[in-house]
């Protein structure tokens, strides 16, 4: 479970990036946050992996305080950023190795890895070539497969899916899913409102670091989630 | 965990195209200096065997002692097996000292005198190599390793798991650490190869020592870089910030420093000029002689001789005084010309330790001190050699003395004594000890250490406290 209470950000600059947040997402459920630009997605998946301090509140994994035992509640989180290069003389196979085994997990062989990047949908060809040849939708799903296989309860993704083709973005989309349904927390931050229908069990829009209409798949049947999106962004505060 | 992060640093960076490049560079610039290094002292060994050779039978031709005292005997330095190492002041210095009864010696004819464009380009023996190039590779292999991990995003993805900051820092210093050695020591291992099979060569134990101890504080000036390199990553936001930084440093340690150093000690303590030197020693002629007319006058009119008197003890006692004043007159103008070469020697030595100690500051110079005195390359050794020759020098001139007095021909124009050099006393040198030179090195080895332990606490505190978005 991911958690925040009361959670709020003001940068050095004093500027409010994160305000007052009070959420929650369950096990087994997909919780898309959007919001444009600067809305503050991201400073709250910072506060959540305790990379910045938060200015007041509080967030947790599986109901550990991040600043207070930011190790320990690491254990319990798979985190897949925004645009991660990694290991660019790495291949595939020897970038998941590494993560693998900083995640704690050992022992797993090859094959494993090979089977994790097949399910993400990495062309075969590409386990074995140095990751710096890879394309941006490449280096997404290998930065998947490194979450998938921490197979942590809880997993934070920050606009995970900029920069797919379509097949690929339905394809991530599907793995996503199978995380949710094998019981975990899932927190997208995205902008892609089309993909992230398809799959949030629940949503929230982000705007100036306050979350707001908050609906569940229920609520949202029927609706133009566009139309809503814009219509909330246009509103004042 | 940790061995996990090490060998994830040493694996990365042994297989990027950086290292290939560095280890091919690597190695052919210290095998290069290695072998240059020891061919030159190979052929100065025998340059120097041949002078001496050459000087004994100059000697023995003399027709007399006579001729020989005047001509004197060579005195050439040998030259220093690990010159091809560090070669020092080695080549800027006199390689041979005349020692005879007339002047002062003095070590002349340096290599760079008789080829003036080696003092262009300067030795490129292994310190050189060491200090500029590989340092610059352990700023190529460190610029970028905190930083260059937040620019790829990676170090966010690490630390999104169960990594303790420290233990990853730790992680990164250790594998950077053996990954920079790796270029460094097979290329080291292989010179020292060399060095045991060249056939010319032929190191003592002690010499195996300095040379492990050379190669110990080369591995410690490349430890300040390497640090350094870490501290300005964990400092800055941005690689190529990183790498700028890190350059200016690596210019103002390697050349601004030391040249400045020698530009300040010599207007904090300026010594005086030859020039200066010659006028006051003038002067102090002109004002003895111009004091010694005065003097003779003042003497005449006191003692001369009364009506009557008698003239003949007059005279001989005026001869007497004379010779008497003269004497007096010559030993004050040698003590005051000595006076003022010691006094010069004493303020060049002032201005010289302080331009030293000045520099020091900066590992570049600490590097080139060390090793030059592990080197026996050094200023001092060398001014130790010259101080051996003057030492020589009444001995020399004695044993040429009594040589020409016992043979001096009284019957006039008959055979001269043939020159027999059986009982000639030789000059001798000790190379400094070991433990002398150790002790020379240790402010340079601690200043090195201080700075490597201030950069690495520094980059491992940044590192705790590092924005890694
Ligand atoms: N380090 C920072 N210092 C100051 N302001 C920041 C910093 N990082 C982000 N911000 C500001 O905080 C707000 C939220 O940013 P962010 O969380 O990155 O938004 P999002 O991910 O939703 O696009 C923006 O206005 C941004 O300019
Ligand atoms: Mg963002």
């Amino acid at each position: 479970m991911l958690e925040t209470q009361n959670l709020t950000k003001i940068y050095e600059d004093g500027r409010l990036a994160v305000d007052h947040l009070t959420m929650k997402v369950e096990p087994g459920e997909i919780f898309c946050m959007f919001g444009a630009n600067g809305a503050g997605k991201t400073t709250t998946i910072n506060l959540f992996l305790n990379f910045i301090p938060p200015t007041e509140g509080t967030a947790l994994i599986e109901g550990i305080d991040v600043v207070r035992e930011p190790l320990r509640s690491k254990e319990y989180v798979s985190f897949v950023s925004e645009n991660v290069m990694l290991y660019g003389n790495f291949t595939a196979i020897q970038n998941l190795d590494y993560f693998t085994k900083l995640a704690g997990k050992r022992g797993l062989t090859k094959a494993d890895y090979a089977a994790v990047l097949q399910s993400v949908g990495l062309q075969k060809d590409a386990y074995d070539a140095r990751s710096k040849t890879y394309s941006k939708g490449m280096r997404q799903k290998l930065g998947l497969a490194i979450a998938i296989i921490k197979d942590a309860p809880n997993v934070i993704l920050d606009e995970p899916t900029s920069g797919l083709d379509p097949k690929s973005g339905q394809e991530f989309l599907k793995l996503l899913t199978a995380m949710r349904d094998k019981g975990k927390s899932v927190l997208i931050s995205t902008h892609d409102i089309f993909r992230a229908k398809l799959i949030a069990d629940r949503v929230g829009f982000m705007k100036n670091g306050k979350l707001g209409l908050l609906m569940t798949r229920k609520e949202l049947e029927g609706k133009d989630l566009t139309e809503l999106y814009v219509q909330y962004m246009d509103e004042r505060d | 965990m940790l061995k996990d992060i090490i060998r994830k640093e040493i694996v990365e960076t042994i297989t990027s195209p950086k290292f290939v490049f560095t280890f091919l560079l690597c190695a052919v610039l210290i095998l290069l200096s290695v072998y240059t290094g020891i061919t030159n002292y190979s052929s100065e060994r025998k340059e120097f065997n041949a002078a001496v050779a050459l000087n004994k039978k100059n000697l023995e031709s003399q027709p007399s002692y006579q001729a020989l005292a005047g001509l004197g005997t060579k005195i050439n330095r040998p030259p220093q097996v690990l010159s091809a190492i560090a070669s020092g002041v080695d080549e800027a210095v006199g390689r041979v000292a005349t020692v005879n009864v007339a002047y002062d010696p003095n070590l002349v004819d340096s290599k760079y005198e008789s080829n003036p464009v080696f003092s262009v380009f300067g030795a490129l023996d292994l310190t050189f190599i060491v200090k500029i190039v590989l340092s610059l590779f352990a700023i190529l292999f460190t610029y970028d390793a905190i930083v260059g991990e937040k620019e790829r995003g990676t170090l966010k993805l690490t630390l999104s798991n169960k990594v303790p900051r420290d233990r990853l820092i730790l992680g990164k210093v250790i594998g950077g650490y053996i990954s920079l050695l790796i270029p460094l020591i097979i290329p080291l291992i292989l010179s020292l190869l060399i060095l045991m099979v060249y056939p010319d060569i032929h190191l003592t134990g002690g010499d195996w020592g300095r040379l492990l101890l050379m190669f110990l504080v080369f591995f410690l000036y490349l430890s300040v870089f390497f640090t350094l390199g870490l501290f300005v990553s964990a400092r800055t936001n941005k690689s190529s910030t990183s790498f700028l930084i890190l350059l200016f440093i690596w210019v103002v340690f390697v050349t601004v420093i030391p040249k400045v150093s020698v530009m300040a000690a010599a207007q904090i303590k300026p010594i005086p000029s030859v020039h200066e030197i010659t006028s006051k020693k003038d002067a102090f002629l002109q004002q003895v002689q111009g004091g010694a007319q005065k003097k003779v006058m003042d003497w005449v009119k006191e003692n001369s001789p009364k009506p009557g008197e008698d003239q003949k003890a007059f005279q001989d006692k005026f001869k007497k005084f004379l010779e008497d004043y003269q004497q007096d007159l010559t030993s004050q103008i040698d003590a005051n010309n000595a006076a003022l070469e010691r006094d010069y020697q004493a303020k060049k030595r002032a201005q010289q330790n302080l331009a030293i100690n000045l520099s020091r500051i900066s590992p570049a110079s600490a590097l080139t001190f060390s090793t030059m005195s592990l080197a026996r390359t050094g200023l001092d050794e060398n001014q130790r050699f010259l101080d051996s020759i003057r030492a020589y020098k009444p001995i020399f001139t004695k044993w040429a003395n009594a040589k020409m007095m016992s043979n001096i021909d009284f019957t006039g124009g008959g055979a001269t004594a043939k020159v027999v050099l059986d009982d000639m006393p030789l000059h001798s040198f000790e190379n400094e000890s070991l433990s002398k030179s150790l002790a020379r090195t240790i402010p340079d080895v601690v200043l090195m250490a201080v700075l490597i332990i201030v950069f690495f606490v520094g980059a491992y505190v940044s590192f705790l406290k590092y924005d890694v978005r």
